[in-house]
């Protein structure tokens, strides 16, 4: 690309925003979506907005149960701060009040909704069904199935500004009506207008969403790589997990009972959310820190972490008396982890192990 | 003649900062998002020590209260309050407050009225003269009159159609307003750009890709590819007046996880960048993660360390990388010095005759999943760090974290995101790093789940503030790590702290969700 050409490309790309200089034009009406009511909106409110990001994870498309589960699991490990009943609760509050969408445009379509522009295009998922069935027809011969582009001259539509720029076919139906664009029937491109072109837009602007975090690619393509046969070898020998765990005890019918993908996060990361297949009901907490305190006098007093940091912690004991102290020298604090274990693995697993145990764990059918 | 005087008199009662601030260590103001260009964020002030900061007493609070916006979060501090004249401006995500900095009492607020964007953060405010800028999520810089603050002008950077935002803090270099751009979602292209301060006019706008057909342009498969690579610059930017040159990160390429249509170095993203701010012209670059696939923005902050390596004195740059690498270069020329990790990391196979880390195929983002520190999220961020000229170690709050990191979009052409990494395991610690050898001198593990996300200053009294990820607010020892202060503020601490002296007090600034806390150590 030349310079001058490049000149162009980027004269092009921000002609448009450049053109909202000047006088601020009054905003347009916001789009109200605060989230809806329901039992642990408060819990939803407090740890996702004290956290690391905007409202847009959260409001974008709509996510099931099972994914939702991954999103809140991610932010366990990004730094959110609750305790596993509330993550518990923000589950299930995001999976029943903020399932994948659907609808009418304009009731809650799929979109930028929360990221790109108040007024952006939302998709209605019916109307762009009728829109694919006329981009099959006359468009995906040169741009291709997903609307990336595929022969030399079929234009990446993902990444096109006329769909990044259109709202409800506005910006399409020019184009065609002005461009006589070539179509894959021959039948002049300009013919297209009306509602087709509004549907054909809720199509392309699907596919834009597509490409988005919150779209729908959500799950590994295949997780069960690894050789079960090792994995058990590792899980008796080389990893320890034997000293804790019996394929006919606790992890009985572990393969029957979740995923593969949720078989790999748990024994990773055993404080993950991972929900069983098919579930409806909850999680098991995962097993709480405990700690022995001893203060100068001796005597010891044991029960569940509930603070710990370098100035004070506090537990609570088997009868559930709550026990603080200040932090000192002469103050013995004994902490322990039951993943402590898990933990350390991290440093030592080769992927080869992780996909070995996966495939191993995965028979316990 | 008698007028003019007068209105210079006039001049100096209000707020006003003599750019000669800018370049000074922050004693009675703190005039930009670091405080000096150096990003050091090292208070000289002393009045605060190791000895006395247990004394250190609440002065004051400032709660925002934000009417709806409609959206489901308040929003959060992650500004670094800017301090001129005894008055403090800060912003969350399209407002900006002024307020006193002696007792937090509000003087004005400016609401921006959004057209949307993405909300996730803004940094703050920079200062020229008698006006404030800042950055909007809808793509606009905003120039306000930091007396009262009303808006002078304002213009679009960037725009949201393509999911470009704007959080950046801008930096005033001379007759320029420096501002950065965000976005990851879209397979868009990243730029810096310059604007003059009076008038909001463009002056020059740099893309964080190669020229076509120059050498660098080869670490790229396409021109298509390279102009929808990615690389933001929503980090915070670093100036040396001496070589006139800025410095600044490169954030993720494009398509962010499921990489292979961009396969090679993908030059400029994941870069530290020094730029003449006159012009726009790159003077060299170091990559701090050759094709990266797993969002490791390098737009953690160019530390600028007037250093000492083997007696030599040293002009240096030190930044601790989201990707676990902690890089000492030297600024005149982008040289490497140091190459170091400062927390877990299992993605390299080493590192180039650059000093560059050279990326392991097999933890690239995996169809069956590849097991990976750090996570997303990083060994660091965004948060600030610190360096003290008076310990020659480097402070930042950091994270030993895994995730597992997959495709999900195997098709021909992934675009976008295409994958992510899922589940995971963090713990927090506070580093100080040697920058002469990039080893830890000391590390405080921090109790508590997660990593952090709150930034570091360093003050002249051997004093490092800092957080845990339990709500506290910490003094430590700046030479030792020993922990000797805390005031738990019941919600995570959102920003970097700063300092400031009025009137003999010297004050400490720390942000915590939705509220300002004015800590002070008032005189005997």
């Amino acid at each position: 690309m030349t310079l001058m050409y490049r000149g162009l490309f980027y004269t092009a790309l921000f002609a448009a925003s450049l053109a909202a200089q000047g006088p601020r034009p009054a905003p347009p009406k916001p789009v109200a979506r605060p989230l809806p009511d329901g039992l642990g909106k408060d819990i939803v409110q407090r740890v996702c907005g004290a956290t690391c990001h905007g409202p847009e994870i959260i409001t974008g498309r709509g996510r099931t149960r099972e994914d939702w589960s991954n999103v809140v699991n991610g932010m366990v490990a990004r730094g959110a701060k609750a305790s596993a009943s509330e993550f518990s609760d923000i589950v299930e509050y995001l999976g029943k009040n903020l399932p994948p969408r659907a609808g009418a445009a304009g009731a809650g379509g799929v979109g930028f909704i929360g990221s790109g522009p108040d007024d952006a295009h939302l998709v209605d998922p019916v109307a762009a069904e009728r829109g694919q069935i006329i981009y099959n027809a006359e468009c995906m011969s040169c741009h291709g199935v997903a609307a990336r582009g595929a022969k030399e001259d079929g234009t990446d539509l993902v990444r096109s500004l006329v769909i990044l720029k259109d709202r409800y076919g506005a910006s399409i139906g020019s184009y065609l009506k002005l461009k006589k664009h070539p179509t894959t029937t021959g039948r002049p491109s300009a013919s297209i207008e009306g509602a087709p072109v509004i549907d054909l837009a809720h199509f392309l602007h699907l596919k834009v969403t597509d490409t988005l975090r919150s779209g729908p690619f959500t799950q590994p393509v295949n997780v069960l790589t690894g050789n079960a046969n090792a994995g058990k070898e590792y899980f008796n020998g080389a990893g320890g997990c034997a000293k804790c765990h019996s394929v006919t005890g606790d992890l009985a019918g572990i393969g029957a009972k979740y995923e593969p993908v949720g078989i790999q996060q748990k024994f990773l990361f055993p404080r993950s959310f991972i929900l069983s297949r098919g579930s409806r009901g909850g999680v098991a907490p995962p097993k709480p820190v405990t700690l022995a305190v001893t203060p100068a006098n001796g005597k010891t007093v044991s029960g569940v972490l509930v603070h710990l940091d370098d100035f004070n912690v506090a537990l609570r004991d088997a009868a559930g008396e709550y026990h603080t102290w200040s932090r000192t020298a002469s103050l013995k604090v004994v902490k322990t982890d039951p993943y402590a274990a898990h933990i350390e693995l991290l440093d030592k697993y080769t992927d080869t192990n992780m996909h070995d145990i996966t495939a191993y764990l995965d028979t316990l059918k | 003649m008698k007028s003019a005087i007068l209105l210079l008199a006039t001049a100096a009662l209000a707020q006003t900062l003599d750019p000669a601030k800018l370049t000074q260590p922050p004693t009675d103001t703190w005039p930009s998002f670091n405080g000096d260009y150096s990003g050091r964020r090292f208070s000289p002030l002393t009045n605060i020590t190791a000895a006395n900061v247990p004394s250190l007493s609440l002065a004051w609070v400032h709660r925002i209260s934000l009417p709806s916006t409609g959206g489901p979060f308040p929003g959060a501090i992650k500004s670094s309050p800017v301090v001129v004249d005894g008055v403090m401006f800060f912003t969350v995500p399209d407002h900006v407050w002024a307020i006193d900095a002696r007792t937090g009492r509000e003087l004005w607020h400016f609401a921006w009225p959004s057209r949307g964007g993405i909300h996730i953060g803004n940094r703050g405010v920079a200062v020229y003269g008698k006006w404030l800028y800042f950055e909007t999520p809808d793509c606009n810089l905003v120039s306000l009159n930091m007396k009262d603050g009303r808006e002078r002008w304002h213009k679009q950077i960037c725009d949201p159609d393509q999911l470009y935002y704007a959080s950046a803090a801008p930096l005033i270099v001379g007759n320029h307003v420096i501002a950065g751009v965000s976005g990851d979602d879209l397979d868009v292209p990243g730029y810096i750009q310059s604007h003059d301060p009076e008038t909001g006019e463009r002056q020059w706008r740099w893309y964080t890709h190669p020229e076509p057909g120059t050498p660098e342009a080869k670490t790229w498969p396409s021109v298509e590819a390279m102009m929808h690579g990615g690389g933001m610059t929503w980090g915070s930017t670093t100036y040396d007046p001496e070589l006139n040159l800025i410095y600044f990160g490169t954030g993720n390429p494009q398509p962010v996880v499921a990489h292979k249509g961009r396969l090679g170095d993908n030059l400029f993203t994941e870069c530290i960048i020094a730029l003449n701010p006159d012009t726009g012209k790159m003077k060299w670059y170091f990559q701090s993660s050759p094709h990266d696939t797993h969002d490791w923005d390098a737009n953690q902050t160019p530390v600028l360390i007037d250093g000492n390596i083997n007696g030599q004195p040293r002009k240096l740059l030190a930044q601790a990388s989201r990707n676990g690498y902690f890089f000492v270069l030297d600024r005149v020329t982008g040289k490497n010095v140091v190459t170091s990790t400062f927390a877990r990391a299992n993605w390299a196979k080493g590192t180039d005759a650059k000093g560059q880390p050279i990326p392991d195929p097999l933890k690239y983002p995996q169809n069956d999943g590849a097991l990976v520190s750090p996570n997303q999220a990083g060994a660091a961020n965004w948060p600030p760090p610190s360096f003290s000229p008076a310990t020659g170690l480097f402070y930042i709050n950091a994270s030993n974290a895994y995730s597992v990191w997959y495709i999900y979009d195997d098709t021909e052409k992934p675009e976008g995101w295409g994958g992510n990494d899922r589940g995971g395991y963090s713990a927090a610690m506070l580093q100080a790093i040697d920058y002469k050898t990039g080893k830890i001198k000391w590390s405080h593990k921090w109790e508590g789940p997660g990593g952090p996300r709150n930034g570091v200053l360093s003050t002249a009294g051997n004093v490092v503030f800092a957080a845990d990820p339990l709500n506290n607010f910490v003094a430590l020892n700046a030479t030792t790590g020993q922990p000797l202060w805390r005031a738990n503020l019941g919600s995570a601490i959102s920003n970097g702290p700063i300092s400031y002296q009025l009137d003999g007090i010297q004050y400490v600034i720390v942000g915590a969700g939705d509220t300002l806390y004015g800590f002070a150590m008032n005189p005997k």
